[in-house]
């Protein structure tokens, strides 16, 4: 049994179709990214799924359990932490009194180790929590009983760099032992740091599912060519190459821009095999082959005018 | 169970004790001027100047017994319209404030139901309406021992445990009104409103065709005058309460059940 199973799940606001039947599945035991762009659907995905607002059509199980039964999804949440894209604690209070709160309904088994690793100022009252505090403290309660399965939105927003890190290693750490995890994210870097897999959303609809490392093979990699003499443009023709930009640098005034370049960049899907030998004949000053950033495939996942 | 209300409960024991301060103040200003305004005016004289809405609004009977004085002087005023306001609006704030200030999905994401979490916001209001009715009838009792008009012991703490049902119903609005309205803002003022327009509904329709509209009113069901003048307890007004309360909290269950947040 999957953790988490979205059968159909639609969430339709009249006038916007927040979620258009959504259709897959979290394996236990995978941390899987839940991306796209800030109004693409992804919380209220993550809220249909904790019971905060019920589906339109279809539906969804978390841990075996249908979203749509209060009484059997008060049973999963037992086992599930949850950390909201903006946690919401009461201003009066300090930490150790909202712990307390969360300890005397679902156990805290974990919570100093927890208190130790993110270390949020518990003595202090909410009210005086900057926002990354606020986060810590929403990363304690939403792991202190030891759930077996996180829901978790934008996760990250917030803590500084040494804070991310540590928790993409817990994060790693808690996998290892058997945790799922479900987080959003529009930060692509994390993703590819820490996904099992990752799911696309956009509009509402889910774009694409796969596992992340196919997701950076179909990335591509971009490609910055300097050559010596004007090169035909129409030598970079070929399969698996986009968002073509060219050049002609000063001194080669002969040189037409729109059919010659000296310098160009580009981001190729294809076969390097089947491009390196269209440059054999050419004496090119640098050739550099890199990542691409996962920015830019987000971006035509997005941008829409671009196949992928 | 009940950490939510223990919880909530313990947060609001503080602003209870405040509030019964209060109310004790208010008890005490009443007592101290009823002596100068008897020997003044010597009996119900000032009444009779009084416009008849205006008594019958105030549930004036009596001026010439600090009874009478304090039914509607500290009773009406104090206890039906300003604690009674003061819980519809405490109550209106409840779920309204989690929801609104984005605190709601952390409590639920805890396994509690909502009809649970309902019941217990509401339950924790017991803590201001059983601080005020505790701290202050000592007082009240004192007060009226220093300027040698004693009061029936019985008939105070009466006049205080039936305010404790109708008080309930009051925040039973306000809770309705929470559950009702994801607004927090909107809740309270939509609370207040009704509140106090059922008390208008009931104090100006009595004695008119029209009467009977009063009886969805928690005010009918809680009458001072009687209790300290003539000491009649108003069981049944009591069981009305207690099933108005019911209904409300039932009702604001099936509402925040159903809701989407």
């Amino acid at each position: 049994m999957a953790a988490i199973e979205l059968e159909g799940l639609t969430k339709d606001y009249g006038e916007v179709v927040a979620n258009d039947s959504l259709e897959f599945a979290v394996e236990r035991g995978e941390i899987f990214g839940f991306l796209g762009p800030n109004g693409a659907g992804k919380t209220t995905t993550i809220r249909m799924l904790l019971g905060f607002i019920s589906p339109t059509s279809g539906t969804a199980r978390v841990l075996g359990e249908d979203v749509r039964e209060e009484r059997s999804l008060l049973e999963a949440k037992r086992r599930i932490g949850y950390l909201s894209d903006e946690p919401g604690f009461d201003e009066q209070q300090t930490g150790t009194d909202v712990l307390d709160l969360h300890a005397s309904i679902k156990g805290d088994s974990r919570r100093e180790e927890l208190l130790e690793l993110f270390d949020p100022p518990v003595e202090r009252r909410i009210r005086e929590y900057s926002q990354g505090n606020a986060r810590k403290l929403g990363i304690v309660t939403a792991f202190m009983h030891d759930p077996d399965l996180v829901i978790l939105d934008e996760p990250t927003n917030g803590l500084d760099p040494l804070m991310r890190q540590r928790f993409a290693d817990f994060l790693r750490a808690e996998r290892q032992r058997g945790v799922t995890v479900f987080f959003s994210s529009h930060n692509l870097s994390e993703v590819r740091r820490l996904c099992d897999r990752v799911g696309i959303i956009r509009d509402g609809k889910l774009v694409t599912i796969e596992p992340v490392d196919a997701l950076l093979r179909r990335s591509g990699k971009v490609i910055r060519i300097r050559s010596a003499d004007p090169i035909p443009i129409d030598v970079l023709d070929l399969e698996g190459v986009h968002d073509l930009e060219t050049s002609v640098s000063d001194g080669h005034e002969g040189a037409d821009p729109s059919t010659a370049f000296t310098e160009c960049v580009f981001t190729f899907t294809g076969d390097i095999n089947a491009l390196l030998p269209r440059l054999a004949d050419d004496e090119l000053i640098d050739l550099a082959i890199e990542e691409a950033p996962l920015e830019d495939v987000f971006m035509r996942f997005y941008g829409g005018e671009d196949d992928v | 169970m009940f950490e939510i209300a223990r919880y909530e409960g313990r947060n609001r024991l503080k602003g209870s004790v405040y509030l019964s301060v209060g109310m004790a103040l208010l008890a005490a200003l009443v007592i101290w001027v009823y002596p100068s305004f008897s020997d003044a005016l010597g009996g119900d004289e000032l009444l009779e100047a009084y416009p008849q809405e205006m008594l019958q609004l105030f549930r004036i009977e009596t001026m010439a017994s600090l009874e009478g004085f304090l039914a509607f002087e500290l009773y009406t005023f104090g206890w039906i319209i300003l604690l009674g306001l003061y819980l519809a609006y405490a109550a209106a704030g409840a779920i309204a404030d989690d929801v609104d200030r984005g605190r709601m999905d952390t409590l639920l994401a805890m396994p509690i139901s909502r009809a649970r979490l309902v019941a217990e916001k509401f339950a924790a209001l017991s803590v201001p309406i059983l601080v005020v009715n505790l701290l202050t009838p000592p007082a009240i009792l004192l007060g009226a021992r220093l300027i040698d008009e004693p009061l029936s012991v019985a008939d105070v703490l009466a006049a205080h445990l039936l305010s404790i049902p109708f008080l309930f119903a009051c925040a039973g609005i306000g809770l309705l009104c929470s559950v009702a309205f994801d607004r927090v803002g909107i809740a309270q003022r939509v609370a207040l409103g009704v509140t106090f327009a059922l008390f208008l509904l009931e104090s100006l329709l009595a004695g008119t065709d029209y009467e009977e509209l009063g009886a969805i009113a928690p005010m009918r069901y809680y009458d001072p005058n009687e209790i300290l003048l003539e000491s009649t307890y108003d069981l049944v007004g009591v069981v009305v309460l207690v099933a108005m309360t019911v209904v409300l909290v039932g009702v604001s269950q099936l509402v925040f059940r159903r809701s989407d947040l």
